[in-house]
């Protein structure tokens, strides 16, 4: 017996349809043929059941294939509408033309309009940072009125101010006294709000700038600026803090000074602002030989640390002895 | 298109060309087959039916290059098969489209394994093998499907599918031999 054929002598087999001669004689060559060719027949018979099944299942298409006589005439082609476009757009302007109209009406109804004007809307509020206020801890100021401040009695003098010293509501419903930054002040029986030392005439605030009386700046009295009467700077003491001195930069000595061999002390005042920064430097007490001069060029050198009040930095006023010594 | 047109002008007395004669007849012969072809090409009853259709339209606009060379059924197939393979071309990128349908239709086409006095047994079995070679005609490329499906659905021999195909003989033989090759990987794979 001759060997056994290989898958490519089955395969062949198979595709030419031909059997060979060693497939009649050996028995497992000839099974595995048939095996293939069983399975390759039943596939094609499924196929060609499903093939009769879905042709059957499509009776109507069939007919008209196997040749009944069908005219065919030519259907125009119909849009969306089935060729109603004309009434099909027609009827969208009516129905939208009523939705406008009756919405039209509808605003003219008194209680939508009120139900409209009850609804009260939310405007989202302006979340950007607030400009910075203007500094206004000098003196005392009027609300910026045309007149000058007339004759009047001084509020209450108080350590803050809560209510500025504007002229008398008519009845306030809550009252509070009026107050202004400023120590104790001689009383004076008037019926309105002004400077003690101011003049007669249409009741003011005065003309200054800030939230005090008088033509100054700040909440207090006065011409000045800052709390107080008569303005200026705090001092130190009584919950003003003393400025301390960070940057001390020595004086130079001024060359007829140091020829003449001149020495002593220069007492200088000065108001240490809110940044720390020396102003309105005055010598108390001159040397002369130019040793002032140098000492208040040496002292606009200086830098403090602001004096507090209340945990906020306001100017305060400070006197600081420049010695001059030769060694 | 419809098949209606095919039938008028069929029945409306135009000359034909000389090898084709009556059109319908020749629609009724040769439809089973060639859509029997597609079915089995596409898996898809729905696009067989068309594409049979448009098979027949193809066939009869181009009736008069009919020059008789071959079969009129070799010629027909021909038609068919350029349209599957146009038709696959086109639908590549419809992958799940494609997924879904031969998912569905490959439990519908192995129910239809004929009944022929079987043990349930052997019934079961021969399901089992003609699903292994749905699974391997599915993934056989174009070509070797083709071939596969003329040379042992269709019964043709070498000759006929290397003029349906516009192969050569050899290239017939050895796209078959490899779409044998994976018909019977599957099949080992149910052993």
């Amino acid at each position: 017996m001759t060997q056994h054929l290989t898958w490519e002598q089955i395969s062949d087999c198979l595709i030419e349809g031909a059997v060979s001669a060693h497939a009649n004689e050996c028995g497992s060559c000839r099974s595995e043929v048939a095996r293939f060719e069983s399975a390759l027949t039943n596939f094609r018979g499924s196929v060609r059941h499903w093939s009769d099944q879905a042709l059957s299942n499509r009776p109507e298409r069939s007919r008209s294939a196997l040749g009944s006589r069908i005219v065919s005439t030519t259907i125009p082609a119909r849009g969306m509408y089935s060729g109603n476009e004309i009434k099909a757009g027609m009827s969208s302007l009516l129905v939208n033309a009523a939705i406008v109209t009756l919405l039209l009406i509808a605003g003219t109804v008194q209680p939508i309009q009120k139900k409209l004007m009850d609804y009260v809307p939310l405007i989202a509020p302006n979340l950007r940072p607030l400009p910075p206020k203007p500094e206004v801890a000098k003196g005392g100021g009027g609300g910026a009125q045309n007149s000058e401040v007339t004759k009047g009695k001084l509020p209450k003098p108080a350590p803050r101010e809560f209510v500025p010293p504007v002229q008398p509501v008519d009845q306030p419903r809550l009252p509070m006294p009026a107050t202004i930054v400023a120590p104790d002040m001689p009383t004076l029986s008037a019926q309105n709000i002004g400077d003690p030392l101011g003049k007669l005439g249409i009741p003011s605030a005065g003309n200054g700038l800030g939230i005090g009386i008088g033509p100054g700046k700040g909440p207090g009295v006065g011409p000045g600026s800052g709390g107080g009467v008569g303005g200026g700077a705090y001092k130190p003491g009584g919950g003003v803090s003393a400025p301390i001195a960070l940057v001390k930069p020595e004086p130079e000595y001024s060359e007829e000074a140091r020829k003449a061999k001149w020495s002593g002390s220069v007492t200088v005042q000065i108001v240490v602002d809110e940044n720390g920064l020396p102003q309105d430097i005055q010598v108390t007490k001159a040397l002369g030989m130019g040793l002032d001069q140098k000492a208040v060029e040496a002292v606009k050198r200086w830098r403090f640390k602001p004096g507090m009040k209340d945990g906020k930095p306001v100017p305060v006023i400070a006197t600081i002895e420049v010695n001059f010594r030769l060694l | 298109m419809d098949w209606n047109l095919v039938s008028d002008v069929a029945e409306s007395g135009e000359a034909y060309s000389e090898g084709i004669g009556d059109f319908d007849s020749l629609v009724k012969l040769h439809r089973p087959r060639i859509f029997r072809f597609i079915l089995a090409s596409l898996r898809d009853p729905e696009t067989a039916e068309n594409l049979t259709q448009d098979c027949f339209v193809k066939a009869y606009k181009a009736r008069e290059r009919f020059r008789g060379d071959s079969r009129l059924g070799t010629w027909l197939m021909q038609i068919a098969a350029n349209l599957v393979r146009d038709h696959q071309s086109n639908s590549r990128l419809k992958f799940w489209r494609r997924s879904l349908r031969s998912h569905v239709d490959l439990s519908d086409a192995c129910d239809c394994v004929a009944d022929q006095q079987r043990s349930p047994e052997a019934t079961a079995s021969a399901k089992e093998q003609v699903r292994a070679i749905w699974n391997a005609a599915a993934d056989l490329s174009e070509r070797q499907r083709t071939v596969f499906l003329l040379r042992f659905v269709e019964d043709m021999d070498l000759l006929e599918i290397a003029a349906v195909t516009g192969m050569k003989e050899g290239t017939v033989k050895a796209h078959l031999f490899r779409a044998l090759q994976a018909v019977r990987a599957k099949m080992e794979e149910l052993k």
